[in-house]
């Protein structure tokens, strides 16, 4: 869906590349998430994909046309992109629902079309259309506004939405909870998304696919559970932290691991310890904890499937983990 | 002073004392009228001149910020030059002369400085990630003039405009001097004769204009403002 | 435009130098007594007993802005006769509202923390004012004087009308004979007198400045 070949850009006045020959592919329906510290040229990448930055090397495709062909105007290929960024940049001096217009007006939708569109995205990303659509944006809460961000992002229906740090701003819980929606409409929806943030824990929850950054350079690319499995060198390392077992607890099913019987064995039930096969193994493991008990249950939903034990989970960490030193 | 029984009566001794403008400004009516309509139609032409030049200057300077600097200084040198040295200045060049076109020239270039600085500073203070956002979802450079920027600097602009509407009033009565028939000619003969009533029927008048012009612009200012920029200003 | 240098000249440094000199008077005595009411009154407006009075006064001292130059000249003349006492009265008048502007501002500029931050180390009210406060806008005061500065100074001009002397005289005479040459001259005079006064501002500004606040 979206493809670089070795894309090059030199900021003018500079002469370390921001960007140095990266080349990767985003397939469609996706995430892929850009990850790296500030200044790796993670936000340059996503800025050329629609052309707010000219590459200075290399090509960049979207469904296999170049961007950069002299066909294509880059504001009406904008208008086919949707971009979030942390600061959101809502118009401060229009309400709401012009806000989240924006775009159809741009393409000139009909307007009995635009404003039960309006309503439904309002919806879709948990606003009350009647209580906010009529108000400023200053009148909204810093989570709110996001919200409305990301709606004016889908606005038009882009196939493909560029989001830098786009729940950045927020403080941590409703970012968690603004994650958590957006990966459920991302299922309906299926778009494919580049992402960018400086949190390789939001990298490891939201993307199907990681780009690690640095310096310019491409360092490393995979799914999650490989690059957590199998950093490449120690700025990945680095980036992924100490905690690398127990993010790959969160990123492997129970029912990867359990071990299949019909049976309930008393101590489970007694304790009613009790887990669903498609939580994250670190669930099986806090659940442990949390009843004193060294062997889980798994459910599918009411259905029984087996167990997981203390033992199953440390053999699980040395199989994943264990093909490097 | 018949009206308020001879010149016996204590509210006569006041009236003469203090109010002699207010019957100076009825028997002198005519000319009160003659000169008030002198004074709008500069002012108007001057406005008229200025928002057409110094709007596009501003907005010109505020993208090519190169020509920002010296636009200023300009702007600032202008300020300094008092108003009746750029009239005697301009008398002084044969092609203008006395006259309306001379008084004119001057308050267009008085008019630079409020003009273009507000300009300047409401298309500035749009920030950055407005602007982005704007440009990532596809607008036109002159779609974000037009639909961002401008309408999100207005409030600043319109600010300039009253400030600037108030100053020309202001200064235009100086230009009486220069031979411009307008409400500062009372000041001006008013000194020259001596005349108590005649300063102060003229500068009470000219007063008058200028602390209305700058409230009813006010009102205006606050009501083509966007709800949705005003609480920014509530809180100055 | 005819111009003779030497004429020029002769306005430059025969005609003008006493002019001058009551040039500087009519702005330097105006600024400092509109600096000793502005100032304070500003000060006084941002303390907490009477700050519901603020609007108040500020309506007032925008009057002296809002009502024309030649107005606040003429309308002390009745009064006061000719002179320079009228002079001066308009032109204090009309260099207040850029001070006491600034003043406000530049106070109510001083960030919330620094003020929480004195308050908690145990300064008391007027410990505060002069030692975190008034230092702390001090910037922004001496940016409104010097507007006053340069706002008087041409102003300063007009004060001929009613006999208060000044370059106004030279820059009246060239108008009634038509000589640029003295125009210019008395304006070149008054460029010079807003400038020098600036720049001593600026000295000033530089020695009551914070260090670290400098740019």
């Amino acid at each position: 869906m979206i493809k670089l070949d070795k894309v090059d850009k030199v900021f003018p006045g500079t002469t370390v590349p921001a960007v140095d020959q990266v080349s990767f592919q985003v397939d469609e329906g996706n995430i892929c998430v850009f990850v790296g510290p500030s200044g790796c040229g993670k936000t340059t990448i996503l800025r050329m994909i629609n052309r707010l930055v000219e590459p200075t090397g290399g090509d960049i495709y979207i469904k296999g046309q170049k961007v950069s062909d002299k066909g294509v105007n880059p504001d009406y290929l904008r208008r086919e992109i949707g971009y979030v960024i942390q600061q959101i940049g809502l118009m401060p001096h229009r309400t709401i629902e012009q806000n989240v217009a924006l775009v159809p007006r741009l393409l000139k939708w009909p307007e009995d079309k635009i404003k039960p569109r309006v309503k439904h995205l309002l919806e879709m990303v948990g606003l009350e259309p009647d209580e906010v659509a009529q108000k400023y944006p200053h009148q909204l809460s810093g989570g709110m506004m996001q919200r409305v961000g990301v709606a004016r992002a889908l606005a038009a229906d882009p196939p493909i939405m560029l989001m830098d740090e786009p729940f950045g701003a927020v403080d941590p819980i409703v970012r968690g909870r603004l994650q958590d929606e957006f990966l459920r409409l991302q299922k309906e929806m299926k778009k494919t998304i580049c992402f960018v943030t400086h949190d390789i824990n939001e990298a490891i929850k939201m993307g199907d696919h990681i780009v690690i950054m640095n310096k310019g350079r491409l360092v490393q690319h995979g799914t999650p559970m490989e690059i957590l499995s199998n950093p490449a060198d120690e700025f990945v390392k680095d980036l992924i932290g100490s905690d690398r077992e127990i993010k790959l607890l969160e990123l492997t099913r129970s029912e990867e691991i359990v071990e299949h019987t019909d049976e309930i064995p008393e101590v489970v039930n007694k304790k009613d310890c009790f887990i669903q096969a498609i939580d994250p193994v670190q669930r099986a493991l806090e659940t442990m904890m949390k009843k004193d008990s060294d062997l889980v249950g798994v459910r599918d939903g009411e259905s029984f499937i087996g167990t997981i034990s203390w033992e199953d989970i440390k053999k699980h960490i040395n199989r994943i983990s264990g093909d490097q030193a | 002073m018949e009206l308020f029984g001879g010149s016996t009566g204590w509210f006569a001794g006041f009236y003469d004392e203090y109010l002699g403008f207010v019957s100076f400004i009825i028997r002198r009516w005519d000319q009160v009228i003659e000169y008030t309509f002198n004074h709008f139609s500069l002012v108007l032409t001057v406005m008229f001149f200025s928002l057409v030049l110094w709007i596009s200057v501003g907005l010109l300077i505020s993208r090519y910020e190169k020509l920002a600097n010296t636009a200023f200084g300009i702007g600032n040198i202008l300020f300094v030059i008092p108003s009746i040295s750029l009239f005697g200045i301009f008398i002084t060049i044969p092609m203008l002369g006395l006259g309306r076109t001379s008084a004119a020239l001057a308050l267009i270039l008085y008019a630079m400085m409020p003009m273009v600085r507000n300009v300047y500073r409401g298309i500035k203070s749009v920030e950055w990630p407005i602007i982005e956002a704007g440009r990532g979802m596809g607008m036109s450079p002159l779609q974000i003039l037009f639909q961002i920027q401008i309408p999100m600097a207005w409030p600043v602009i319109f600010a300039g405009i009253r400030v600037t509407v108030v100053m020309i009033t202001g200064i235009a009565t100086v230009a009486t001097y220069i031979g411009e028939r307008n409400l500062g000619r009372f000041i001006h003969h008013g000194i020259a004769r001596e005349s108590a009533d005649m300063i102060i029927a003229g500068a009470v008048l000219v007063s008058i204009i200028a602390v209305l012009l700058d409230f009813i612009l006010g009102k205006i200012e606050f009501k083509i403002t966007s709800p949705g920029l005003r609480r920014e200003q509530d809180q100055n | 435009m005819e111009f003779e240098m030497e004429r020029f000249i002769s306005a430059l440094f025969d005609r003008s130098p006493p002019h001058a000199v009551e040039h500087l008077q009519l702005v330097l005595i105006p600024l400092t007594t509109a600096f000793i009411i502005a100032f304070p009154t500003a000060v006084l407006l941002t303390r907490r007993r009477f700050i519901k009075y603020t609007d108040r006064v500020m309506t007032f001292f925008n009057m002296g802005q809002t009502i024309p130059p030649l107005a606040v000249i003429a309308i002390f003349f009745p009064f006061l006769g000719l002179g320079r006492t009228p002079a001066l009265f308009a032109l204090t008048i009309y260099a207040l509202l850029p001070i006491a502007r600034n003043t406000l501002a530049g106070l109510k500029g001083v960030p919330q923390d620094v003020k929480e931050a004195a308050r908690g180390m145990g300064m008391s009210e007027w410990e505060m004012l002069f030692k975190v406060e008034i230092p702390l806008s001090m910037p922004v005061v001496m940016a409104g004087v010097k507007i006053s500065v340069v706002l008087t100074s041409g102003t300063a001009a007009l004060g001929a009308l009613v006999g208060g002397g000044g370059m106004g005289a030279v820059i009246f005479a060239g108008i009634d004979f038509f000589r640029a040459e003295l125009i210019i001259a008395g304006t070149l005079i008054i460029g010079v007198i807003a400038i020098v006064l600036d720049r001593l501002l600026t000295v000033i500004d530089n020695i009551l400045t914070p260090p670290h606040m400098k740019t």
